[in-house]
């Protein structure tokens, strides 16, 4: 068990919990994406920590990082279209206005 | 074609003729009866020469129904058609003002053609139908005028009670072809034993039924409110001597016990009746009675043995009654209204007809040398030699005493009194049909002998008997025409009024327990009713509660699963705020939740 | 293991500043500190591809967002010092209780033997591609196409409704008092 793995993973869950609260308390919806960064960054200090310091030779360790950064661009890249489409229909991104899917 | 058929099919064929071409009827009727006639005098000329017409039809299985022709039955025949044809011709005068000829002259055949057919039945089925359609047309004929009050209910007794009498002679009939094998009435007039004796009560009711001997003699006097004509058919050739001739045809096969019981019956009601003629007040109901008594007569010889006396005084009756009744029309015509207070005098009006009246009235009350003599006399022989001389002699004469008195008290009351003049349309045609009738009443005792030579039968001339009725006959009329019926009758007045109602007469002892009997039925029927109807009710009782089970059981289960579901729905819905991070936080409880849930099962 | 821990703090310290300033342009900036922290921390890791490709990769993503904050927000500067939060209590009793968690099962799993020999950069690199277009490549390819159908469905969820035909309404004097529902006027024209 070394240092530099829990170091590293606790990093991981800090930002994880900065990103949950980021995510849930932010009325902003580019906070919130901010928020859902964090998290995913978390996730990818993860990774990255146990591949370097569980399985340095097998290189799909790295390719779910790659994956990861995929998700984070596909999320800025929606999010952003439903923030230009709110924006541009209602003037504000403020999710506390936003309740039109209330069921 | 058969001569039978003709004469049965003519007035049968006639009458529906008239029903279709709908005009004409009187002619028409005419025709068809007289083609009738015409038949049954050939039948009887057959019958002369020897030769038995006979026909058989397919009827029921092993039980053909035969119409026969022997010189009895042909006898018969010719006496209906004759008396027949005379009514008709009366009848087209008596009805001519009337508006409804084509039912009557209708109705008139078909009475005519089923009595045909019941006197020239040669087998118990078609005699039984015959006897049906007897019974049915003459309620049609006396309930003709049914608009007039009283006439339905008259109509209605006289067929109700000649139908309850009709018991009597089914069973008799079932018992005859039970014990025969065979429905042929020559064949079953072998039979003997119990079973005779039996079947000949039976035979007896019924025909004490048709023929209104007492104690149901009640109907015929109210039968007068058909039309006269009817009643003259009825009382003389037809309906009444249904019953007559039905004991005359069975008279081979009844055993003397029967024979005495038929003899006190026609005895009794000889009497009974001609006290009550004698007690009349109206003129067509006493000739009601006066026939009662006559057929009583009748009965008496049966009883003492002689069919053949009964036989003559039936053909002899026959002719004197209608006429009789023919003139009797004549004075209702005249004085519109057959009661003797209206009547006094009416002889008056139309001495040609009272001329007749009273030559059939002397015919009837044994005068000699007119018809009635000859028959009553063989009647008072056949009772003289009976083996009940005494009992059946003393009935005999005091019946012909009786229609002496009361044919004398009628002749006088229609003699006496002033004559009112009025014309009265279709005189011509009744007086006709009066004139024949009168004729026959007066010279058929000629034809006696011939007749006794065609049955192959004699009968035994007596001294004494006749004797003894002419001089019954003439006291009878003597009394009649001097001394006024009150001080005739006497205490028995009020009971000859009313009918002899014996404490209420049939009355009491027929139709309450009738009508007790039908009440407890109906009572018996009301409850199977309110049974039936219960049990529907319980159907629908068990239906109401297994759909209320259905509702409020199944259909509430559904329902309130249903509404559970949508509560649940509605519930849910307000989680679903639409609000981002409302949805992320539960998102974020919901995962801790299944994380915990793991983590518990892993650690444990 | 000191760069990794002052990386690593440094990152949540950047991630905890972006909750706490009122100003946009300085949320996204310090969100990128943080992941530009979180590069040197992969560097720091060994992991020079990554960590370089975090680092360019951020600093792309986050200067757009701070652009998008900039034209979304109406005050970017956060002068206005409004409150933008809510359920705060439930945010922070999840952060913590993640946190917690996260960090206690990092404790208390016992991950085995530690790597000491990482293969050098160069290697790792042709491992990494060899292993997107050999053993991963179906998962690589199908990450490409989705990153296109995502940006596909952006624009079309972006695009202003009718926007095709603005070109004929430049040539026209706009009659509306809003420009951003001139679109809709379509149908009005003559």
């Amino acid at each position: 068990m070394s240092i530099e793995l829990l170091l590293a993973l606790i990093t991981g869950a800090a930002l994880f919990g900065v990103g949950v609260y980021g995510a849930l308390s932010q009325t902003n919806l580019v906070m919130i994406m901010m928020g859902v960064e964090l998290m995913l960054a978390g996730a990818m200090v993860n990774l990255v920590a146990f591949w370097r310091y569980l399985h340095p030779d097998n290189p799909a360790g790295q390719m779910f990082v790659l994956i990861i950064m995929t998700v984070m661009a596909i999320e800025m890249a929606v999010g952003f279209g439903v923030a230009i489409a709110r924006f541009r229909a209602k003037g504000s991104v403020e999710m506390e206005e936003a309740a039109e899917l209330k069921g | 074609m058969n001569l039978i058929t003709v004469a049965i099919l003519a007035p049968l064929s006639t009458a529906v003729l008239i029903l279709l071409l709908r005009r004409l009827p009187a002619t028409l009727a005419l025709l068809g009866i007289a083609i009738g006639l015409l038949a049954s005098i050939g039948l009887l000329a057959n019958a002369f020469n020897g030769i038995t017409n006979e026909i058989i039809l397919p009827g029921l299985p092993d039980l053909p129904l035969r119409l026969v022709a022997t010189p009895l039955t042909a006898l018969l025949s010719t006496l209906v058609a004759v008396v027949c044809n005379l009514v008709m011709i009366y009848a087209v005068g008596y009805m001519k003002l009337d508006g409804e000829k084509l039912r009557f002259f209708a109705t008139l055949l078909l009475f005519a053609a089923a009595m045909q057919t019941l006197v020239l039945a040669g087998d118990w089925i078609l005699l039984l139908a015959a006897w049906e359609l007897i019974g049915l047309s003459s309620y049609l004929l006396i309930g003709f005028w049914y608009r007039r009050p009283g006439v339905t209910s008259a109509a209605t007794r006289a067929f109700l009670y000649t139908r309850s009498a009709d018991l009597g002679l089914y069973i008799a009939v079932f018992i005859l072809i039970a014990s025969a094998g065979s429905s042929d009435i020559a064949t079953t007039l072998n039979t003997g034993g119990g079973t005779a004796v039996v079947a000949g009560l039976l035979l007896l009711v019924a025909a004490m039924g048709k023929s209104a001997q007492t104690p149901l003699h009640d109907w015929l006097q109210r039968a007068m409110a058909g039309p006269t004509p009817v009643s003259a058919l009825l009382h003389s050739a037809t309906l009444v001597a249904a019953g007559a001739i039905l004991l005359i045809r069975t008279a081979p096969m009844l055993p003397p016990d029967t024979l005495l019981v038929i003899g006190i019956v026609g005895g009794i009601t000889t009497v009974v009746t001609g006290l009550i003629a004698l007690g009349e007040r109206d003129l067509k109901r006493l000739l009601a009675a006066s026939t009662s008594s006559q057929y009583g007569l009748m009965l008496v010889a049966v009883g003492a043995g002689v069919p053949l006396a009964a036989l003559l005084h039936l053909i002899a009756h026959a002719a004197i009654k209608s006429s009789l009744f023919l003139g009797a029309g004549v004075f209702q015509h005249s004085r519109d209204g057959t009661a003797f207070t209206q009547l006094e005098g009416a002889g008056r009006d139309q001495p040609h007809c009272f001329f007749g009246f009273a030559l059939a009235a002397l015919a009837l009350a044994g005068i000699p040398p007119l018809s009635g003599f000859f028959s009553k006399d063989a009647i008072i022989a056949a009772s003289l030699a009976s083996p009940n001389a005494l009992m059946l002699t003393t009935f005999a004469l005091a019946g012909t005493l009786l229609t002496g008195a009361y044919m004398a008290r009628a002749l006088h009351i229609l003699w006496r009194g002033n004559s009112q003049k009025h014309d009265i349309v279709g005189l011509g045609w009744m007086g006709a049909g009066l004139a024949g009738l009168v004729t026959l009443a007066v010279i058929l005792g000629a034809a006696f002998p011939s007749l006794e030579t065609l049955l192959n039968e004699s009968l035994s001339g007596n001294t004494l008997a006749q004797v003894l009725g002419l001089s019954a006959a003439l006291s009878g009329l003597t009394l009649g025409w001097f001394i006024p019926m009150q001080r005739l009758l006497g205490p028995l007045l009020p009971w000859a009024q009313r009918g002899f109602a014996i404490a209420g007469g049939v009355d009491t002892w027929v139709v309450r327990p009738a009508f007790a009997i039908a009440r407890s039925c109906e009572q018996l029927e009301r409850g199977l009713y309110a049974a039936v109807l219960g049990v529907g009710r319980l159907g629908l009782g068990i239906g109401r509660a297994v759909r209320y089970s259905d509702e409020r059981g199944i259909d509430g289960l559904i329902f309130s699963l249903v509404r559970g579901t949508v509560e649940l729905g509605s519930r849910a819905r307000a989680l679903q705020s639409g609000l981002i991070h409302r949805e992320m936080a539960i998102t974020v409880v919901g995962t801790a939740l299944i994380l915990a849930t793991l983590l518990v099962a892993l650690l444990i | 293991m000191f760069f990794i821990g002052f990386f690593g703090l440094a990152a949540v310290w950047f991630g905890i500043v972006v909750f706490r300033t009122f100003s946009m342009v300085r949320s996204a900036l310090a969100l990128l500190f943080s992941q530009t922290a979180l590069g040197a921390m992969f560097l720091s890791m060994q992991a020079e591809f990554l960590g370089v490709l975090q680092i360019m990769m951020m600093a792309t993503e986050m200067s757009i967002m701070a652009i998008f904050m900039v034209m979304f927000m109406m005050d970017p500067g956060g002068l206005g010092e409004m409150d933008m939060t809510h359920q705060k209590r439930l945010s922070l009793g999840a952060g913590i209780v993640s946190f917690v968690a996260a960090v206690a099962v990092a404790v208390f799993v016992d991950w085995g033997p530690v790597a000491t020999v990482v293969p050098d950069a160069a290697q790792q690199t042709i491992d990494l591609g060899l292993e997107l277009l050999g053993r991963s490549m179906l998962i690589f390819e199908t990450a490409g196409i989705t990153i296109l159908t995502a940006m596909i469905a952006a624009t079309a969820v972006a695009i202003q409704p009718g926007a095709n035909s603005t070109t004929s309404h430049r040539r026209r004097p706009v009659s509306t008092n809003n420009p951003l529902d001139s679109g809709m006027r379509r149908n009005d024209e003559r």
